[in-house]
């Protein structure tokens, strides 16, 4: 597969995939709030500028991070014009029936940032974060919420094996791609109905594959003698270091800050 | 058709962490009507090559060419070569999608623009190529049908093109021996009907032995061997040098050998393993 995928997770070895998975969903939580949040300025220059840090720590190469940024193009692209065109303010120009202004050209542009930051730091907690230690992760913040009867294991084991299988799905969909091709399917030209009846010979077998590796797996995970009942332990414990703290004080204070400025 | 293979080189997930070079500069020409098989270890780059023959993967360096036509390229010409090459996935019977026999064999035809009587035709034809009954077996639910007959469903929806080149990756995997004699006696008798050019990927050489004339070995993304496939499969030490382990007739007239018989090494099935232990059993008086 030549193209990389957003929530794919690049094994390596960096500052930022040291980071304990919970203080890595927290801050990601508070830089995804940050670009809503903040007014000024210079509060967005921290912003980015946190961001920033976070990118060049996780030696995620370049490339690949602003690769993710294509899954939101299109839905930037609308957000941009629907901004641009009914923002009421000063007159810039008018095309015809519309008139542009400052405001919309300036609100379009933030809602394109607010965007794409929100792509980037999703792709740097997925690229950083291995899917067991987000699910671990994820379990440890929410389990509070298992003393009231709500089935935090089960959500953790359901969250790995999707994410476990996202690539697979993917990879799955270029190979009958290619193999529907092969025999003589266009899937990229003719009128948008032919195309979605093209998409047919893609669909049906991924269900089918999709559906009978759940069962596999459901047969395979009860031959292991798999049971949600009995708490497990997990063989590596979720501990805090000394970077997690001074993660977290960096993007708290920044973000206060950035917030507090107005 | 005629197939050469310059200087291809294919990197997948370029630019990543993931990245990996499958082919290194593979050269390579298949004539009309060869009969060639491909083999070599796990991640050789056998299914990367024959996708590139097909033009469904676009190279990172050097090309493919279909009669002289660059296979990957998005022109008139391309398309038509590209069309001219039937090629089936390992594990062809995961992609069927239709609802009967027929309709599943017949996609590719009707893709191809053909009349109702043409493609009927062609669907009868190739169900028979693979050993299907077309009566007993046109109307039945592909999904219901035992795991070799899909298989023969799936390849007999890519004969059904009536390609110039067939190419087969690993088309005997997961099958039973009796499956996998009869779909490669199948296959033969296709290619002598028809003439046309057939690659096989396999790394089951006993049974490239009977199919081919040719072998070529990939190691590494590279070519180390190509020749006839009795030249090729006999030569034990290459064979495992690269990871493979060499056809058991040929493993078994080594053992003999290494043992002190003077026997030759290059015979490719169980007949010629016989004939040739019995000539040194009668000649020498070992027996």
């Amino acid at each position: 597969m030549n193209l990389l995928l957003p929530g794919m997770y690049f094994a390596a070895d960096s500052a930022l995939h040291r980071l304990d998975p919970r203080v890595k969903m927290g801050v990601a939580t508070v830089l995804m709030v940050l670009p809503f949040a903040v007014r000024h300025p210079f509060g967005h220059l921290l912003t980015v500028g946190l961001v920033g840090t976070a990118a060049i720590l996780s030696r995620a190469p370049w490339r690949a991070l602003l690769g993710t940024l294509r899954t939101v193009f299109w839905l930037g692209f609308f957000m941009f014009f629907f901004y641009f065109f009914t923002t009421p303010g000063r007159p810039l120009v008018a095309l015809g029936g519309v008139t542009v202004t400052l405001e919309g050209l300036v609100a379009g542009a933030m809602q394109v940032y607010r965007l794409c930051l929100l792509a980037l730091i999703a792709a740097l907690l997925t690229y950083t974060t291995s899917p067991l230690q987000l699910t671990h992760g994820l379990e440890a913040m929410l389990s509070p919420l298992a003393s009231l009867g709500f089935p935090v294991r089960e959500l953790g084991m359901v969250m790995t094996i999707a994410l476990r299988f996202v690539p697979t799905f993917f990879e799955e969909i270029e190979t009958l791609s290619r193999a529907q091709k092969a025999r003589g399917v266009d899937l990229s030209s003719g009128a948008p109905w032919h195309r979605i009846r093209n998409m047919v010979p893609i669909l049906v077998p991924l269900f089918l594959s999709a559906i009978r590796r759940a069962e596999e797996l459901a047969v395979a995970m009860e031959a292991r003698g798999f049971r949600s009942q009995p708490r497990r332990t997990h063989l590596c414990r979720l501990a805090l270091s000394r970077a997690d703290a001074i993660a977290v004080l960096i993007v708290l204070a920044c973000g206060a800050a950035g917030v507090l400025i107005r | 058709m005629h197939i050469r293979v310059e200087d291809l080189t294919h990197i997948y997930a370029r630019g990543t962490p993931a990245e990996r070079v499958a082919l290194r500069g593979v050269n390579l020409e298949i004539g009309p009507g060869e009969r060639v098989g491909i083999s070599g270890p796990t991640g050789s780059g056998k299914s990367t090559l024959v996708q590139h023959i097909a033009g469904l993967l676009v190279p990172a360096a050097g090309q493919v060419l279909l009669d002289g036509v660059p296979a990957h390229r998005r022109t008139p010409e391309a398309r038509a070569r590209r069309r001219q090459v039937g090629l089936a996935f390992q594990f062809p019977e995961t992609q069927i999608f239709e609802v009967t026999v027929f309709r599943e064999v017949a996609f590719g035809p009707r893709h191809l623009g053909l009349g109702a009587d043409e493609i009927a035709a062609r669907v009868r034809w190739a169900l028979e190529m693979v050993g299907l009954d077309h009566d007993s077996f046109a109307e039945r639910v592909p999904f219901a049908l035992s795991g070799g007959e899909m298989r023969r469903v799936a390849i007999a929806g890519i004969l059904a093109l009536k390609p110039q080149v067939l190419i087969l990756d690993e088309p005997t995997a997961g099958l039973d021996p009796r499956g996998r004699k009869e779909l490669l006696a199948r296959l033969r008798g296709w290619q002598a009907q028809t003439g046309a050019t057939l690659i096989l990927v396999s790394h089951h050489l006993d049974e490239m032995a009977g199919l081919v004339d040719r072998a070529v070995l990939l190691a590494d993304g590279q070519v180390v061997a190509d020749g006839p496939t009795r030249h090729i499969l006999s030569d034990g030490a290459r064979l495992r040098a690269v990871g493979l382990s060499p056809p058991p007739a040929v493993a078994l007239l080594e053992a003999l050998r290494a043992a002190g018989w003077p026997v030759r090494t290059d015979a490719l099935n169980i007949e010629e393993v016989v004939a040739e232990i019995a000539q040194h059993v009668t000649t020498d008086g070992h027996g």
